[in-house]
């Protein structure tokens, strides 16, 4: 009888794939409610290259300066365009809402133009700045805006994950589903697909470095595949400056014009 | 050899055995490996630096042929029906597995830049269909103030709207149109029309209908060929036999092309139509010469009449089947792979039709104990005024030159006027759905077909510069001006005025270009940011450095795009002065450029062909101005059929192009048959008797040939599809040209030359 017991205790710990001791499985819902609540700071600067590949392997480069904040109900981003030179100084300022159904707050200052613009973008699922993200992908998306399932735990390169899918809850959702996989200990999304209406593979979200800056970790390198287009979007952080206190005044029309 | 020949005809049966094993064997072949090629991309010679240069423009901005699907109400499109159906059509395209979501392009789809009381937005025209009329008043207005959309989606009188669906050459099938002609035809409705049209259309239907109309009348053209071959040779077996020669040939060209795995194209549907004409020459040659002498000699056994006329006949039948081999064989110069493939099978196909001549036929009428036919009186006759017409002929000697000279003369003339033409549109009737539905879509917008200008600099970020994108704009601007056929254009310009445009409160005065590069970086960034991004890559690259500037043009036939081009290239050396190449690309320049390339090489195989059967009846005849005077029906033919093609309009495409390769086919057989006769009677030293008698021999057999294959090919005028209408008039035409071209001037040039009786006279 005790042999018994041991074997199923040892079959038992293999199923559950071993430094996890945990009373009770998490839920699909749980664990990406944990992702959402990973402490990330109050505000970030940093240096942003966003690297463009298309299929035919032409690439182009923009160096950003950026400083976000988050209000707890919105969230402010103020963008300064580095290089190329003929876009230097020209701001893009972000301000969205945790509300649901409130369209971003967007406004845009040409230099060349010396005027700053709204512009609006009609959807989330709008690409950003021709990346392969679209402002969705970018921002937080709310755990109970989809239904998750746990399907698998599974090694990531080093690390061990949870392998959760995602279903809309609304239909209008520009993806079908989506797969992640998170990092157990981390609650970091290390990688993730994303399916589009059809049910095929859009792209692939991979994230090939995160680092710990004042006691956060910040994903400070990720690249973004569109499979079906054969298009990447490499975006890399540099000097990432995690709660020096960015002031409410950083984020205004009059700081856009202002330059860096 | 004609030993051989003779002591075959011992073994008739085994002869029919090891073929019919053989036609087996490659008919399987057929069974099993034949497959037509319907991808157009095959056709083309791609490591040609214009399909190179083209194919890589259309990677880099996605251009791509579209189908274009009208709505049309005849009120005006700003209802809740209309811009349901369009709203509806669109996205039914997009969910096609044959269409990419973000290539279908309709006022649904489309951005619109407007500019606002603080700003820029782009934003679609609708996306739930307006409901009160003041919505609509509103879509209305926005679509007037927008030239990117009004004339282009919208036609300017409000009536019809378009939605284009671009795809991939290779997609293009019955069932696809079959399904979007359906789906058309189920949205209409009592106040809206739908017209289906675009190349892929108009290239997959030409690529569908020449053949299903060739399948119906090539049966008729056999069947009358048939008819006429028994009232010349009035024997059923001769008949039977002269085509089975035909059908066997063409099953071995097919069959090896199966065997070699060599797709068909759709100009190797040529094929049977070379080898009717050329295939039926031998056999009535072989049985006019068995008949004439079995009239001549009825005490003879039929084995020995069969042996003579293997004696009598096998030179001239191996000469002509070599010489017209050779002749298709000069194919192979031509860049274009199924030309080179047409004359490589051609030939093969001559070949086992001599093989077939000189082996199955004789070995047939040992079995078949072919009786003797009843010489009639008429037929008696008939060998009198052969006698006579060569009396005549040579009587008039002068009057034939002359007449001769003028008709050459009028042809000569009639060459400068040949024009080619790459059109598909062309190829249909007039009164056509698919010429109709291309007109109505003329009328109302820019083009249904288009060329791309690809402007090609070595410096990055060329195309933001505002004297770059200036030029660029008058360009566009004056081609357009120019010239009635062209439609419109498109290009980065037109983002770029619009947007400055809106930035300055929607003022006319600033819908142009400014004057600062930092601005239109910064309002194309701003684009970027609002807009759909992936279209501004269908008109600029990355870096800025190559720009695709899109011309909308009325027709897609070869004056249209050249005048456009011609008009084009007077900017050549502005665009060089700043260090911009020009190229062309897409479709309809591509298919200019196919169909020079086939002419050249046509051209260029007709002389050398011309040049190689000279050579080839001098050694044969073992004198040069023989392969000169044996030369002449193949030039007359080939001169005058293009003067008539000149004359009556029909436009050089690939398929009358082809048709200079059956002047050699043709000439060749007439002129070899013709002379080997004059040769053999000229041993008797009379050179009226010589004209007379190889008038009424050679004479006769080159007229049945002449009147079963024109009888034939002029069923082909009863044919829907009017290439084929030609194919048949010219293949007729050229036909009576060699057959009066070698019985009338041949007959003269070997009279006057005295070759075969000066020889006689050394001896």
């Amino acid at each position: 009888m005790k042999t018994l017991r041991l074997i199923t205790f040892l079959v038992a710990l293999l199923v559950v794939n071993t430094n996890e001791f945990y009373p009770q499985k998490l839920t699909g819902f749980q664990i990406m409610e944990k992702v959402y609540d990973r402490p990330e700071g109050n505000d970030m600067t940093s240096d942003l290259t966003m690297t463009l590949k298309n299929d035919s392997g032409d690439e182009r480069v923009r160096k950003i300066k950026q400083f976000t904040r988050d209000f707890g109900t919105m969230e402010k981003k103020i963008m300064f365009f580095v290089s190329p030179a003929d876009v230097k100084n020209t701001s893009f300022m972000n301000w969205s809402y945790s509300r649901q159904g409130q369209d971003d707050d967007q406004w845009i200052y040409l230099p060349a133009l010396k005027k700053t613009k709204r512009i609006s973008s009609e959807s989330k699922s709008d690409y950003f700045m021709g990346s392969d993200f679209t402002y969705d992908d970018l921002g937080d998306r709310q755990p109970n805006e989809d239904s998750h399932k746990l399907l698998k735990e599974e090694k990531y390169n080093s690390d061990d994950c949870y392998v959760i899918e995602s279903k809309p809850e609304q239909l209008d959702y520009m993806y079908s589903r989506t797969v992640s996989w998170v990092a157990k200990d981390k609650w970091i999304v290390l990688k993730k697909e994303f399916y589009d209406e059809d049910g095929d593979l859009l792209k692939t979200l991979t994230v090939k470095k995160f680092e710990n800056i004042s006691g956060i970790l910040v994903v400070t390198h990720t690249e973004m595949k569109n499979v079906q287009k054969n298009h990447q979007t490499i975006m890399d952080l540099k000097n990432v400056k995690i709660d020096s206190g960015i002031e409410d005044s950083k984020f205004t029309e009059r700081i856009m014009t202002r330059g860096l | 050899m004609n030993k051989i020949l003779i002591g075959l005809l011992k073994y008739p049966y085994w002869i029919f055995g090891i073929t019919l094993v053989i036609t087996i064997v490659f008919l399987s072949q057929m069974a099993q490996n034949s497959r037509m090629e319907t991808n157009l991309d095959e056709y083309m010679p791609q490591e040609h630096p214009a399909f190179v240069y083209s194919n890589q423009a259309e990677n880099w901005f996605n251009i791509k042929d579209g189908i274009i699907v009208a709505v049309r109400n005849e009120k005006n499109i700003y209802n809740e029906e209309t811009l349901t159906i369009i709203k509806k059509l669109t996205k039914t395209f997009q969910k096609m597995p044959q269409v990419e979501k973000d290539d279908v392009t309709s006022l649904y789809t489309a951005d619109n830049i407007i500019g606002t009381e603080d700003g820029m937005d782009v934003k679609s025209f609708y996306s739930s269909i307006p409901a009160s009329q003041e919505e609509l008043d509103d879509l209305r207005k926005k679509v007037k103030a927008n030239k990117m959309v009004y004339g282009r989606l919208v036609s300017e009188d409000e009536t019809v709207s378009m939605i284009i669906a671009a795809i991939n050459d290779d997609v293009f099938t019955q069932e696809f149109y079959e399904e979007i002609l359906s789906i058309a035809r189920e949205t209409e409705t009592e106040n809206v029309s739908i017209y289906v049209a675009g190349r892929p259309i108009v290239e997959g239907t030409m690529a569908l209908l020449g053949p299903a109309d060739m399948k119906k009348m090539v049966p008729i053209v056999l069947l009358v060929i048939t008819i006429v071959l028994y009232l010349t040779l009035r024997s059923i077996r001769s008949t039977i036999l002269t085509l089975l020669v035909v059908l066997l040939s063409t099953i071995w060209a097919f069959g090896l092309m199966a065997l070699v795995s060599i797709p068909i194209y759709a100009v190797s549907t040529m094929i049977p139509v070379m080898l009717i004409a050329i295939g039926v020459a031998d056999g009535i040659h072989l049985f006019s010469h068995l008949q004439l002498f079995r009239w001549k000699n009825p005490e003879v056994e039929l084995k020995d009449a069969v042996s003579d006329m293997l004696n009598k006949m096998w030179k001239p039948v191996v000469m002509t089947s070599v010489t017209t081999a050779v002749g298709f064989i000069s194919l192979l110069t031509s860049q274009v792979y199924p030309i080179k493939y047409f004359g490589l099978f051609t030939a093969f196909g001559v070949l086992s039709a001599m093989l077939f001549s000189l082996v199955i036929l004789p070995a047939g009428i040992m079995i078949f104990k072919l009786p003797a036919a009843k010489q009639r009186k008429a037929e008696k006759n008939d060998i009198n005024s052969g006698f006579s017409i060569a009396e005549k002929i040579l009587k008039y000697k002068s009057i034939s030159i002359l007449i001769t000279v003028i008709i050459i003369a009028v042809s000569i003339a009639g060459i400068g006027k040949v024009w080619i033409n790459s059109s598909f549109l062309d190829k249909f009737e007039k009164d056509s759905d698919i010429v109709l539905t291309d007109a109505f879509i003329n009328q109302h917008f820019g083009g249904t077909s288009t060329l791309n200008l690809i402007l090609d600099s070595k410096e990055p970020g060329a195309f933001k510069k505002p004297e770059v994108l200036r030029l660029v704009n008058r360009m566009q601007t004056e081609v357009v001006a120019a010239n009635p056929q062209v439609g419109n254009s498109f290009s980065l310009t037109d983002y770029v005025n619009r947007m400055n445009k809106v930035m300055h409160a929607d003022s006319a005065e600033y819908d142009n270009i400014p004057g600062n590069q930092e601005l239109i970086a910064q309002y194309i960034l701003l684009y970027e940011m609002s807009g759909d991004p992936e279209n501004l890559w269908k008109v600029v690259d990355y870096n800025y450095q190559k720009l695709n500037v899109n011309f909308q043009l009325k027709s897609d036939n070869s004056k249209t795009i050249n005048s456009a081009i011609n008009k084009v290239e007077t900017f050549k050396d502005d665009f060089q002065k700043l260090g911009i190449d020009m190229n062309y690309a897409g479709s309809g320049y591509t298919g200019l450029v196919f169909t020079d390339l086939i002419l050249e090489g046509q051209i260029m195989s007709l002389v050398l062909s011309l040049f190689i059967v000279i050579m080839l009846l001098g050694l044969m005849f073992k004198n040069i101005w023989i392969g000169l005077i044996g030369s002449i029906p193949i030039s007359i033919t080939a001169i005058i059929s293009f003067g008539i093609m000149g004359w009556s309009g029909i436009p050089l495409n690939t398929t009358t192009a082809l048709l200079s390769s059956i002047a050699i086919g043709i000439g060749i057989d007439f002129a070899v048959h013709f002379i080997e006769q004059y040769k053999l009677y000229s041993t008797r030293g009379d050179k009226l008797l010589t004209a007379e008698k190889t008038i009424s021999h050679s004479g006769r057999a080159i007229l049945f040939n002449a009147v079963v294959v024109i009888a034939g090919f002029l069923v082909l005028l009863f044919s829907v599809f009017p290439p084929n209408r030609e194919l048949g008039a010219l293949v007729s035409a050229n036909m009576f040209i060699s057959f009066a071209g070698t019985l009338t001037i041949m007959l003269i040039m070997l009279n006057k030359s005295n070759i075969f009786f000066k020889n006689k006279k050394d001896n």
